[in-house]
């Protein structure tokens, strides 16, 4: 790195030093991948705001000409989508909050409360996070529908609160299977943070008079506050881009509580063709839960991470 | 405030392959209420788990440990009603001065909240730390931490209160004036205490009375100037006192213990305490050592100084015998206006009645030093 002159005053002729052939090669790369980054944006939010005739006829990251600009497709694909992005709300939502909360519990308990057998178990939490979606479907499709169907048996309960309807009984068993998908990650990623966690304050805790319970909620679930942050982020998005058990366990695209993911490949596909316009303004929004999220926990999330280094 | 004794309290740990270590081993240890006792040993002695199966943050493998009447073997640490300041204060960071000293009140009593106010707003009266009421721990100096966590264990106003080297994490002037801070707040307090550390310094000026320990075993318990003067084995006299105190193998050889460059001879007396032991360690304190100043008798010997440490009030002189090999040094330690200088040659007198025997072998005192039958000395000496 190249250093300034100490008195800080503009010096032109360290300035024209410092332009080499190594200072030129970093930023030609800077560039280079700016673009690689960009220009699929640019292109995918250009498209989306092009009719679908100005997308066949114009270059892909072109800006439409005037009688090519629509909005049309932002409309068309928010009003296909709207009912879905509420059942995915709905889904990922709790299942991401249970995740999050009981892996937080199960790595307090695993980490900085001392039994026996507790690395057995936490060997148990290890194999969860490897077993593969594709060889848990056919089970979980067979219990959720013919063993234990609880969206059918809850279905006029659902039906009874306000903004819901009957089909939104279809995601009670989504949500409990990604909670119980969720904790072995969340718990694995919660115990790095509580490894890093004094000891001592459990045992101050202890002495103080504090129950386990009390201890978890007083002091130890304050304190992760951060890692919440990040735990929540990842898997808020997990669950909300999931596909596989959504797919499973709502069946197809067309039934009423099918999530934004299922829907999404469905959009803009007809018989005379692909609407290339429609697709990617659907893409854009089903994106955009997720953005938000991410530009309201920036900031906890970047202190999670620095807690956890 | 309560009497804590410990019978034959034993610690087993059992490593990964299975085996045994022992880490504390069958103490005995009787507290009287509103006792200071210290704890006192090099690292890895087995004091802080001694303190943390008295916390009950350890299980007791054996032996009893009574409150009073009360076994606490298998009563919680939350149902002991007892306090602890731990090495690294463990304050809860994201709780107030005030919340970090009501929360173990809130746990541990029914107190109404107006209450437990008033009982916290007292005790940082008394701490002096009342403005820092509504700050984080993370906006404290080290030395204000470590009165929060003295205040988080005073406010519950426990039976016994534990402190594992409260003061290491502080520097040398802050730990001076905590030292008697601490002494004042718990004379005024009357809470039995066990305060561990591994400062023999602390050991020296805090305690009414020190318990020594080495390798899961007590050696020694006793006032300060007891283990002082009168250590029971060779580990006790070398850990307390600071510099600390000369050991010179030999044997007895007749009435003279032969070191190695000095023949040393005894009395009859001191001959008697022996017995039969012929491998001995004599012992001397640095500040019993008299440089320099030439008497008659063959208690006298040559010697080399090799270096001084001028501490102003006093120096602190490593020494060597003339006629001694190069591994047989020593020190003394002299008054800071004594003219001392590295490569002098001088003269060394062990005046018997401040030697210390110990059997070669086992370690055991045989003898130790005599003391003036000074009432001032006396007092703080049990016998």
């Amino acid at each position: 790195m190249s250093q300034s002159s100490p008195t800080g005053s503009f010096d032109v002729a360290s300035l024209v030093e410092d332009v080499n052939l190594r200072r030129v090669g970093q930023y030609a790369l800077v560039v280079f991948f700016l673009g690689f980054f960009l220009v699929p944006l640019e292109t995918g939010i250009m498209t989306a705001i092009k009719t679908n005739e100005s997308v066949a006829r114009s270059l892909p990251f072109a800006p439409p000409a005037s009688e090519g600009f629509t909005l049309g497709n932002i409309q068309f694909a928010l009003e296909q989508l709207s009912g879905s992005f509420f059942n995915s709300l709905v889904m990922s939502i709790p299942a991401t909050i249970g995740s999050v909360l009981f892996g937080s519990m199960a790595a307090y308990g695993l980490t900085m409360v001392n039994w026996r057998a507790q690395m057995g178990v936490l060997m148990l939490f290890v194999v969860g996070v490897f077993v593969p979606y594709q060889a848990v479907l056919v089970p979980l499709a067979r219990f959720w529908n013919n063993i234990f169907p609880l969206a059918r048996m809850i279905e006029p309960m659902v039906a009874s609160i306000p903004f819901f309807q009957g089909y939104h009984a279809d995601l009670v068993p989504l949500v409990i299977t990604h909670i119980a998908y969720g904790i072995p990650i969340c718990t694995i990623l919660f115990r790095s943070y509580y490894q890093s966690l004094p000891n001592s304050l459990v045992e101050a805790g202890k002495i103080d008079g504090a129950s386990i319970t009390k201890i978890y909620r007083r002091i130890i679930l304050p304190i992760s506050k951060p890692m919440f942050g990040v735990v929540f982020i990842y898997q808020f998005t997990q669950i909300y881009n999931e596909f596989l058990f959504a797919f499973t366990l709502v069946t197809g695209s067309d039934a009423p509580a099918a999530p934004v993911t299922l829907v999404l490949p469905a959009i803009g596909a007809s018989t005379s063709g692909i609407d290339f316009g429609i697709r990617m303004s659907a893409a854009f929004l089903a994106a955009v839960p997720t953005l938000i999220l991410y530009v309201a926990f920036a900031e906890q999330f970047a202190k999670g991470l620095r807690t956890e280094a | 405030m309560a009497r804590l004794t410990l019978d034959d309290v034993t610690k087993v740990y059992t490593d990964d392959g299975g085996g045994d270590i022992v880490a504390v081993e069958e103490i005995s240890l009787d507290i009287d209420d509103g006792e200071f006792l210290v704890l006192v040993g090099p690292s890895g002695c087995g004091k802080s788990t001694t303190l943390r199966m008295m916390a009950g943050l350890e299980t007791v493998t054996e032996g009893e440990l009574r409150l009073e009447d009360r076994v606490l073997n298998d009563v919680s640490a939350q149902n002991r009603d007892i306090a602890m300041v731990f090495q690294s204060y463990a304050l809860y960071p994201h709780k107030s001065v005030r919340g970090n000293m009501s929360f173990g009140l809130e746990e541990s009593t029914d107190l109404p909240d107006d209450e437990i106010r008033q009982r916290v707003e007292e005790t940082t009266d008394m701490l002096g730390i009342s403005d820092l009421l509504d700050r984080n721990p993370g906006q404290l100096s080290g030395g204000q931490q470590q009165r929060v966590a003295l205040g988080r264990a005073i406010v519950r106003d426990p039976e016994v209160f534990l402190m594992d080297e409260p003061l290491s994490n502080l520097d040398a002037k802050l730990r001076a004036e905590m030292r008697t801070e601490l002494q004042r707040l718990q004379e005024e307090l009357g809470v039995t205490t066990i305060y561990v550390t591994h400062d023999q310094t602390e050991a020296m000026t805090m305690g009414d009375r020190v318990a020594v320990l080495d390798d899961g075993e007590l050696q020694q318990v006793g006032t300060p100037l007891d283990c002082y003067h009168r250590p029971n084995n060779l580990f006790v006299a070398g850990f307390i006192g600071e510099p600390s105190m000369n050991f010179f193998d030999g044997s007895l050889s007749g009435d003279i213990f032969r070191g190695d460059g000095f023949d040393y001879p005894l009395s009859d007396a001191t001959r008697d305490q022996i017995g039969d032991a012929s491998d001995l360690t004599l012992g001397i304190r640095p500040e019993d050592i008299e440089v320099g100043e030439r008497r008659s008798g063959d208690r006298t010997f040559d010697a080399e100084v090799v270096v001084v440490e001028p501490q102003g009030n006093e120096n602190t002189v490593h020494l060597r015998f003339a006629e001694g090999g190069e591994g047989a040094r020593f020190t003394a330690t002299t008054t800071g206006r004594s003219r001392v200088e590295s490569g002098d040659r001088t003269t060394v007198s062990f005046p018997e009645d401040a030697i210390h025997l110990f059997d070669g072998e086992t370690g055991n005192a045989l003898k130790n030093r005599e003391l003036p039958s000074n009432r001032a000395i006396g007092a703080y000496i049990s016998d």
